[in-house]
């Protein structure tokens, strides 16, 4: 059976893409999935050392796309985790060599090969992001709880219908005990204005920043909330599609506890 | 509640994700009305035509207009009409 492509996108820049990709598609591969992640942000690539495997790239997106290696010599095989595989983008290249009929060529050759594509579209709503839809199966929307992040995520869920996909959201970044507080807006008020589907809640994690740090898969820290958190999202995405989100929430103190025992029922 | 949360209630102060959310509401609304420059101006043109059949209108002094206040959006259309057509034109095919 073929395999999944899902697009990881937001619209407004430095919301998370990057690592919700790494993230998702180590805890899949950890999963037993086979999974590739593509780096679709040409001239500008990220992915690789967000995952640690800047120092092996050879062949990039754009040279397979051009006839001059075959797919399999462009990915890159993660040494930690079995099953999982980067293909980079070209630093060298703009962002136009590649068009979108050349990703739908790409990812039904990626479909066969793999179970899980996740394609880590850049920020905003151009040749990258258009490049990025046109093979996708199903879309994952990325955004934090502020307004600029929010309002251009609401673009960009447009733009997705607009293609006959259905996306669902990740809010990034949480930060529960300014949300408790009242300072920050909580996932109950972003589902409210943007109707679209939760797929979960990431909250804001020192880890996440050490991970990036040393390059190594964030699911492989122990206990950090985020990674936790990611890994129920590739669940969700693998067959598990009601496992309860939790909501994240300020740990310390016994009432927020409590508290927290009856807030579990979304 | 908290003691911060129960505070602010007293003292009447409005939470700022209150804030960010009705502003967030309102920039979704004014994002989806945000029209072509040349769209007014196509309008304007194929309204006067159709008035045109059957009013004698003064086509100079026509304002098209889109009006956004907190509540809602309106298009604004105002034509002084000098007289009625008597005998209905017809439509050009
Ligand atoms: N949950 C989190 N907790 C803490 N830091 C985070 C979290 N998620 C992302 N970050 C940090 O935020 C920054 C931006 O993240 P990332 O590069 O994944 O965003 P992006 O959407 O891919 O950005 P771009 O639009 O530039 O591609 C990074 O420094 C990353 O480490
Ligand atoms: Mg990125």
């Amino acid at each position: 059976m073929d395999g999944k492509v899902i697009v990881v996108t937001s619209g407004k820049g430095g919301v998370g893409k990057t690592t919700v990709t790494a993230s998702i598609g180590a805890a899949l591969a950890l999963q037993g999935k086979r999974v590739a992640v593509v780096d679709m942000d040409i001239g500008l690539r990220n992915l690789d050392v967000v995952m640690g495997l800047e120092n092996r790239i050879v062949f990039n997106i754009v040279d397979i796309i051009q006839g001059k290696c075959k797919l399999k010599q462009a990915a890159i095989k993660d040494r930690r985790i079995d099953n999982l595989y980067l293909i980079p983008a070209s630093q060298s290249h703009e962002k136009n060599v590649i068009k979108p009929e050349n990703m739908v060529w790409l990812c039904s050759k990626m479909k066969k090969e793999f179970d899980f594509t996740l394609l880590d579209c850049p920020a905003g709503i151009e040749q990258g992001f258009k490049n990025s839809i046109a093979a996708a199966d199903q879309a994952i929307v990325v955004c934090t709880p502020e307004v600029s992040s929010v309002r251009d995520a609401d673009r960009v869920i447009g733009l997705l219908y607009a293609r006959n996909i259905t996306p669902k959201l990740i809010i990034n970044r949480i930060v529960p005990k300014m949300v408790e507080s009242g300072d920050m807006l909580s996932h109950d008020d972003i589902i409210e204005v943007l109707s679209i589907d939760l797929v979960g809640l990431v909250e804001m994690d020192d880890k996440v920043v050490v991970s990036t740090n040393t390059g190594t898969p964030l699911i492989m820290q122990k206990d950090s909330k985020a990674g936790n958190a990611f890994q129920r999202i590739a669940m969700r995405l693998d067959g598990h599609p009601d496992l309860p989100i939790e909501n994240p929430m300020d740990q310390k103190g016994f009432w927020k506890r409590i508290s927290k025992k009856f807030s579990r029922k979304n | 509640m908290k003691i911060n949360a129960l505070l602010k209630k007293l003292f009447n102060k409005t939470d700022s994700k209150d804030v960010a959310k009705k502003r967030l509401k309102f920039a979704l609304i004014y994002d989806k009305l945000e029209i072509r420059d040349d769209m007014l101006g196509n309008l304007q043109q194929d309204l006067i035509e159709v008035i045109s059949r059957y009013f004698e209108i003064d086509k100079k002094s026509i304002v098209l207009d889109i009006q956004r206040s907190d509540e809602c959006s309106a298009l604004v259309f105002n034509t002084p009409i000098l007289s009625a057509k008597r005998i209905q034109e017809q439509p050009a095919a």
